[in-house]
């Protein structure tokens, strides 16, 4: 330790003192409440889509419309991956603040940047069948009555949206994967 | 809670709670928010001393765990102001109290409000700085090389030239 250079910083909170550890514990109760209560949301609206979708898919099974069922039950199968997506990944946080400063900045890039990278595999793969088989059956109901050139028409706009709305979430955290990629080199060059 | 974790919690809470209180002060302007993040840190140490077995100085490891629970505070704030390199800041911003009687704390207020501007890296050499510790001990405690944490200490020493008379920086050895 050398002379502070500015004394009048060190000067500041003279009298700070630390936490009780029992409050420590009772604050650590809270995060912990938090972050279950935000999974819970996270599940509750997993749980939505399966529901709704479900009924869905039951009723579809109902009308004859096997197709369109089994279109519905892809997006709950689906909405299923994507919930154990979450919890695989909520489970995986590991907090080791004592690390240097730069191997724990390092590695919450390095999450970030998995994570990011993930997100087509673990929250857009596993409803892309449920999508893809919804359009199809909507497309092969019109196409009966009409021909597929009608039935085609019928989903071309609602799917070129879903296709371009994917494409865009994807795009989205790949560029900025790749922008946490160039943090990570600027962090490892000042090592 | 082991007797020995104890012991060290209690040891660090009386060499280094001000310090701590510094550090939230300076990252986070919302007094009430300053206070949230500090008692965060003493807990984020006081767990983390269960797995302390003098793999470094009780300092280094404080230190070490109050900036790590400091930057991953500012990381989650939706309403951070832009950050800028150290070396891309020409003069110290301005502090969000421009009427401050005391011109001293007024510059220390701006010293605050460049820290928060700042990556974290770049803000963590700073306070350790600013709290004199030596340069081989901030190397130990960013994980940065000496002559990165020499680079950083001599752009702020610049910087806060203007505003104050600064003692001669240590050299940091390799």
């Amino acid at each position: 330790m050398t002379k502070p250079p500015l004394p009048a910083w060190c000067d500041a909170a003279p009298d700070a003192a630390f936490t009780d550890p029992v409050d420590c514990a009772a604050q650590a109760s809270k995060f912990e409440r938090t972050v279950s209560r935000r999974n819970l949301f996270e599940y509750l609206a997993c749980a939505f889509v399966i529901g709704v979708f479900g009924f869905g898919a039951f009723r579809a099974a109902g009308d004859g419309d096997t197709l369109m069922a089994f279109a519905l039950l892809s997006t709950v199968i689906g909405a299923v991956v994507v919930a154990w997506g979450l919890w695989k990944r909520a489970s995986n946080l590991v907090r080791r603040a004592e690390d240097a400063c730069l191997v724990h900045l390092r590695r919450q890039f390095e999450h970030q940047n998995r994570a990011l990278r993930a997100v087509p595999l673990w929250y857009l793969g596993p409803l892309v069948p449920g999508l893809a088989l919804f359009y199809f059956a909507e497309a092969s109901g019109v196409a009966e009555q009409a021909g597929w050139l009608a039935g085609i028409e019928e989903i071309a706009l609602r799917a070129l949206i879903s296709v371009l709305i994917f494409a865009a979430i994807a795009y989205l955290n790949h560029w900025a994967a790749k922008s946490i990629e160039r943090k990570i080199e600027e962090l490892d060059s000042l090592a | 809670m082991t007797t020995r974790q104890e012991q060290l919690y209690r040891q660090a809470g009386d060499n280094f709670a001000p310090a701590i209180a510094r550090l939230a002060r300076a990252v986070e302007r919302d007094p009430e928010k300053a206070h949230d993040l500090e008692q965060e840190i003493h807990c984020a140490i006081w767990s983390s001393l269960a797995r302390f077995e003098g793999q470094s100085a009780l300092k280094t490891w404080v230190y070490r765990v109050a900036h790590n629970i400091a930057a991953d505070h500012v990381s989650r704030s939706v309403r951070r102001p832009r950050q800028v390199p150290l070396d891309e800041i020409e003069a110290l911003p301005a502090a969000q109290n421009p009427e401050s009687e005391a011109a001293e704390a007024h510059a220390l207020a701006q010293v605050a409000e460049l820290i928060r501007k700042l990556p974290p890296l770049d803000a963590q050499v700073i306070v350790l700085w600013l709290e004199g510790e030596k340069g081989t001990d901030i190397a130990q405690i960013t994980g940065l090389s000496a002559s990165a944490v020499s680079v950083r200490v001599h752009r702020i020493k610049a910087l806060l030239a203007q505003e104050f008379a600064l003692p001669e920086i240590e050299r940091v050895e390799s």
